[in-house]
């Protein structure tokens, strides 16, 4: 029911405009928020800290973000002359811990009076952004806003750095933060093993045959999960960790698997001469996955035990990069039949309750869409031009945001 | 003697119990203002103090070293032929990322049927590699979406392997891989570039 709510306040979102627009038409109504500076001997980190805090505020939306940079007392009520108007004001003073890592305190204010206060510490302060994370979340629950456990939520993905090599990379959901999990060989298709975070999986392309790895982030202890030859791939993790969709190839033929992680077992899905792959779970025990049964990638979905086959997505050229959450997919289409640079790439949701498709994005090439795990947000990289960025859809509030990106070349992100 | 018996036994359950409680929790959940004073309960209007919450403190994501030990150079290249030259410094005329006097096999954008002017190398290789082992590189361009563009370099490859075998090749001597897009031969943005790259190596062993 949540998600039909959503899906349906979604349509309003979705009708014809870049999501993007959609930030400045919804603004009017919401409060002025400052951000202010308490630190004791303000620098360039907390200064940065500040543009952090506005961009998650803004994130947030439920104020409007003041993002003028000014200092005051933290202890003070009152806010900085230049945020006099300011119904709102969000304080924070930092200061080092002597062992890299940073002490934060936060407040809130609401017209003079303390709102919230909570006290941090980040163990690594190059890790600041995540602090801005948390402080956001907790603001917005504090405040009854929409869920955003997806904020706080780290991104894994995979870089090409040069030619047969690739780095596997954690990040936060704006990719601003990066720190290298694993290095010195070609690897893809990285994915969460489970909620919590804690392991993920990838192909390694350095082995013999295409490799499935398991490691904990932790430790960085590797366990060797299924090999084969031609292709190996996690395309999708079930809500308990326990069954993993694989597209596996072993004589030469890419097709999807369900493969059970306690026994080890694998069960072939589907079994066709050209291409399947991209299996995903889906909230009514259907898997969807990417197919070119009809000559060009398309959208089809299957169940287990069954042969048969069902086209579900009925639009668009060139229907991959898929992602699925309960019963809804969000899949990158092409908008022309050209092949090349110029063309559009634009990202759709579908609903398998009623059929409908919405799209999601109105210009440019956007590409590895990835619910967050509560549905409640899209992360997607954007081409435009020649400037990339990360975006989030945040579908219950009728907004997407873009971020920046300097990163190279992805060749696949999960949430 | 029973009843002596099951009090002790929850006195030894409370105590184990009361232990466990205060046990210190798996991550350090308190974070200390970063104030001389502290700020905490002044206000009655302050609902959301916590220092005890582990949401206050913000781990490091790992400590693990990133350098795959597993992997070395020669594993890097996926023992075709163990240098760098696989990545097409290596071949004929620069823009080859097949050995030696092996000619890649170029396809069309989102095909994987091998083109008629592909069918002279086709026959120049299957003579080079016949009665020898070999490991068909599938590759694309960089349009396409991860996992659907490494199944149309697989299916590439899987379509030499078959015109190989149909020249009288043993099947179990070719093995097949495919890279996606992640072992480009032309980096620049041009459309003969991604003609370059939309290709099949030829490795040997």
């Amino acid at each position: 029911m949540k998600f039909l709510v959503l899906f349906l306040t979604f349509i309003h979102l979705a009708w014809g405009a870049d999501a993007t627009l959609e930030v400045i038409k919804g603004v009017e109504g919401l409060s002025a928020l400052a951000i202010e500076d308490g630190s004791a001997q303000p620098s360039e980190v907390s200064r940065t800290f500040s543009k952090m805090l506005a961009a998650d505020m803004n994130v947030v939306s439920l104020f409007v973000v003041d993002e003028t940079y000014a200092t005051a007392a933290f202890d003070s009520s009152v806010p900085a002359t230049s945020h006099k108007e300011a119904k709102y004001i969000l304080r924070y003073r930092l200061i080092s811990d002597g062992i890299g890592g940073i002490k934060a305190d936060i407040k809130l204010l609401q017209e003079n009076e303390e709102l919230f206060i909570k006290s941090y510490l980040l163990k690594q302060s190059e890790m600041l952004v995540f602090l801005a994370h948390t402080v956001a979340y907790d603001i917005n629950k504090h405040l009854g806003g929409a869920p955003i456990d997806w904020i706080k939520r780290k991104v894994i993905f995979v870089r090409l750095t040069s030619p047969r090599h690739s780095e596997i990379v954690a990040s936060d959901y704006t990719l601003s933060y990066q720190k290298v999990l694993l290095k010195g060989g070609l690897y893809g298709f990285a994915k969460w093993a489970n909620r919590e975070q804690n392991d993920f999986y990838y192909t390694s392309l350095s082995d013999f045959q295409p490799t499935i790895y398991k490691m904990n982030l932790a430790s960085g202890n590797k366990q060797k999960v299924i090999s084969s030859d031609g292709m190996a791939v996690c395309s999708d993790v079930s809500e308990d960790g326990k069954k993993l969709l694989l597209t596996l190839a072993p004589n030469g033929q890419p097709d999807i698997y369900l493969y059970d992680t306690l026994s080890g077992t694998k069960n072939r899905i589907t079994d066709y001469a050209g291409i399947d792959v991209n299996g995903q779970f889906m909230g009514d025990g259907s898997i969807a996955f990417v197919s070119n049964r009809f000559g060009y990638p398309n959208v089809f979905s299957t169940r287990l035990g069954s042969n048969a086959v069902w086209q579900i997505v009925f639009q668009g050229k060139n229907n991959s990069s898929l992602s699925s959450c309960k019963n809804f997919l969000v899949y990158k289409a092409r908008e022309s039949s050209a092949g090349y640079g110029g063309n559009a790439f634009n990202l759709h949701l579908l609903s398998l309750n009623s059929g409908s498709v919405k799209r999601l994005t109105a210009n440019g090439e956007n590409d590895f869409p990835r619910f967050s795990p509560d549905g409640e947000a899209i992360l997607f990289i954007k081409q435009e031009a020649s400037r990339s960025s990360v975006g989030v859809i945040r579908f219950g509030l009728n907004k997407s945001f873009l971020f920046p990106l300097k990163i190279g070349r992805i060749q696949s992100i999960d949430w | 003697m029973t009843r002596k018996i099951a009090f002790l036994s929850a006195t030894v359950a409370m105590l184990v119990l009361s232990g466990c409680s205060t046990k210190e929790p798996a991550i350090d959940a308190t974070a200390h203002s970063a104030g001389n004073a502290t700020n905490t309960g002044a206000n009655p209007k302050v609902v959301a103090t916590s220092t005890t919450d582990s949401n206050a403190v913000i781990a490091p994501i790992t400590h693990a070293n990133a350098v795959d030990t597993t992997v070395d150079g020669s594993n890097g290249s996926n023992g075709s032929n163990g240098s760098n030259g696989s990545n097409g410094s290596n071949g004929s005329n620069g823009s080859n990322g097949s050995n030696g006097a092996l000619v890649s096999i170029l396809f069309d954008f989102d095909k994987f049927d091998i083109r008629e002017d592909m069918q002279q190398p086709m026959s120049q290789n299957s003579g080079l590699v016949k009665g020898k082992n070999v490991k068909l590189e599938g590759n694309c361009d960089e349009f396409g979406s991860d996992e659907y563009n490494f199944a149309l370099g697989l299916k590439r490859a899987t379509a030499v392997k078959n015109a190989l075998v149909n020249n009288g090749m043993n099947p179990d001597s070719i093995t097949t891989v495919s890279f996606g897009e992640s072992n480009p031969v032309c980096l620049e943005k041009t459309q003969e570039c991604w003609a370059k790259n939309r290709r099949v190596d030829f490795k040997l062993p």
